[in-house]
């Protein structure tokens, strides 16, 4: 090998390894949602967090919040409002919940 | 209000609630006879698993681990999606021409949630899955799983709807109380509690914010967003990735949501004589919005057609080319663009429409944008950018356990449709009353 291919060599391996430093860099801070992100174990502490409560569900605290602050209102309609969304999401997820149970005592 | 409805009585609007007919149980023998057809097999797929669909592990048919399943629940999602926006526009938007089908349009969305949730706890294999790893897994996954995300909004957007529902029936049982059946009455004081007349201006406000959020939330965040988002954000799958999924998805599903909403009301006004209740104005000017919305469906299409060919990437071009050689799909294209036809030439030639017409249109858009949804959902898989499935033999058939699903759940919306109309009114007492304020004699 000429002193010039040596040279040549080493540079393009000094620049592949600047390069192969730098992708690992990137990906240690890059924000992939991956399960095994160290940032995202804690509850509730991830983009989708963000996306779904912050923005998706945005008008539905704007619609409770109008249902108290709005005029015309009632506060005890404003309950009654409160009370079906909380008590049909228990009662949906409680139904599955049950059915679960079920399906483990009848199966298993 | 915008329909003339002269003549139209109380009596006439609780027509369901006080007859019973040898219709109505012939109805109820299809409906249930669907549901059992689909029990039948439901009970060798909870007993060998769905090994008998072909659809586990890799997916025995050709790499296709989700299919039919998968394919109709977005169907019946978009129908729930469509139906609660129509219901919406009228009381945010003052649309009161469509004021006669907006509970029916409420009522389908309930019973198509219903149905969607139904085929994702079907799809997971053993039913209590859903509480024992999605519920233990949602504050963690929830971060960054769309299909987290999916469980969320859908519960969400079904218990706005039934809120949205138990608000506006308490007006209605008020006035009606004299005309529905006595043995239900634990039922309707337990949905009147703590009614008194005072509430009714405070609870339509109310029910107004409620539309607000769902016309927001459906189109924008839900069956333009969330829904989509399953498929859109995996860049792994060429046909499926790219942000035309979410007006796309859409258009889908308000077309196919019109679809049933206009076969439901004809139905009811054919079996209640409601041609006074439910006029045919109403009807054109659903075909007209149904014109439209295919019109739209249409043009996603030829978006998606023509970015996917036209020196697309390798494998999106390979999956668009798959797709236009499947003579499923221009069925499909071919059923909503005759829907689509038909509504402009009526609004041409008004004395060509025909609710019946309109109503073999509708099914045919239903058929057409379920057979859309399952090919995008078995092709996207089919076709990814990786070889995962190229060993995989075989083709994707829907199996009998599968299709025997789609017609349970037909069957569940028409047991749901033929079991609440003998306990609510599925027209509001507001589209025959405009004075709000009127009290039942």
């Amino acid at each position: 090998m000429t002193l010039a291919a040596t040279a040549f060599a080493s540079t393009v391996s000094a620049f592949a390894s600047t390069v192969s430093a730098a992708a690992s860099t990137a990906l240690a801070a890059s924000p992939v949602p991956l399960a095994s992100s160290p940032e995202y174990t804690l509850p509730f502490v991830g983009p989708g967090t963000y996306l779904i409560f912050g923005i998706v569900l945005a008008p539905v605290y704007a619609m409770v919040a109008a249902w108290f602050v709005g005029d015309p209102s009632d506060r005890a309609k404003g309950l009654l409002g409160v009370g079906y969304l909380a008590g049909l999401t228990t009662v949906l997820w409680g139904g599955l919940f049950v059915a679960t149970l079920v399906i483990g005592a009848v199966f298993f | 209000m915008s329909v003339d409805v002269t003549g139209v009585d109380r009596d006439t609007l609780v027509r369901p609630i006080q007859t019973f007919s040898k219709r109505y149980l012939a109805a109820l023998a299809v409906g249930l006879g669907l549901i059992g057809v689909w029990l039948v097999f439901y009970y060798q797929q909870l007993r060998h698993g769905l090994i008998v669909t072909n659809l586990s592990d890799w997916g025995s048919g050709g790499g296709v681990p989700w299919g039919l399943y998968i394919g109709a629940f977005i169907w019946w999602v978009g129908i729930a999606h469509g139906g609660i926006i129509l219901s919406a526009a009228v009381r945010l938007l003052g649309m009161d021409t469509y004021q006669p089908v907006a509970r029916l349009a409420e009522l389908l969305t309930i019973a198509a949630l219903t149905c969607a949730g139904l085929f994702i706890l079907i799809h997971v294999g053993r039913p209590d899955r859903l509480v024992t790893s999605v519920v233990p897994a949602w504050p963690t996954r929830v971060q960054w799983s769309p299909l987290m995300w999916d469980v969320t909004v859908i519960t969400a957007y079904f218990v706005l709807t039934a809120t949205y529902l138990a608000l506006t029936i308490r007006y209605d049982i008020h006035r009606l109380r004299d005309r529905l059946p006595s043995p239900l009455d634990p039922l309707y004081d337990a949905l009147m509690v703590g009614y008194s007349e005072k509430e009714d201006e405070v609870v339509e406000r109310m029910v107004w914010w409620i539309a607000f959020a769902i016309i927001i939330m459906a189109p924008l965040l839900l069956h333009g967003g969330v829904i989509p988002w399953l498929f859109a954000l995996l860049p792994s799958m060429a046909g499926w990735a790219g942000g035309v999924q979410g007006p796309s998805f859409l258009s889908i599903a308000l077309t196919s949501a019109v679809s049933g909403i206009i076969i439901i009301a004809a139905a009811f006004r054919y079996a209640y004589g409601w041609d006074e209740l439910i006029p045919d104005a109403v009807f054109r000017g659903l075909s007209q919005w149904l014109g439209f919305f295919s019109l739209i469906f249409l043009w996603l299409q030829l978006q998606q057609v023509i970015t996917g060919i036209f020196a697309a990437p390798t494998t999106l071009q390979h999956a668009t080319e798959v797709k236009i050689a499947t003579p499923l799909y221009w069925v499909a294209i071919g059923l909503v663009a005759l829907a689509m036809l038909y509504a402009f030439a009526t609004s041409l030639r008004p004395d060509l429409f025909d609710i019946r017409t309109m109503v073999a249109l509708s099914v045919g858009v239903l058929a057409g944008t379920l057979a859309e949804k399952v090919l995008f959902v078995v092709e996207g898989l089919q076709h990814a950018h990786f070889a995962l499935y190229d060993g995989v033999p075989g083709a994707y058939v829907p199996s009998p356990t599968e299709l025997s699903a789609l017609l349970g759940t037909i069957g569940i919306v028409v047991l749901f449709f033929l079991v609440v109309s003998k306990v609510i009114p599925v027209v509001e007492l507001h589209a025959i009353e405009d004075d709000h304020e009127e009290v039942n004699p």
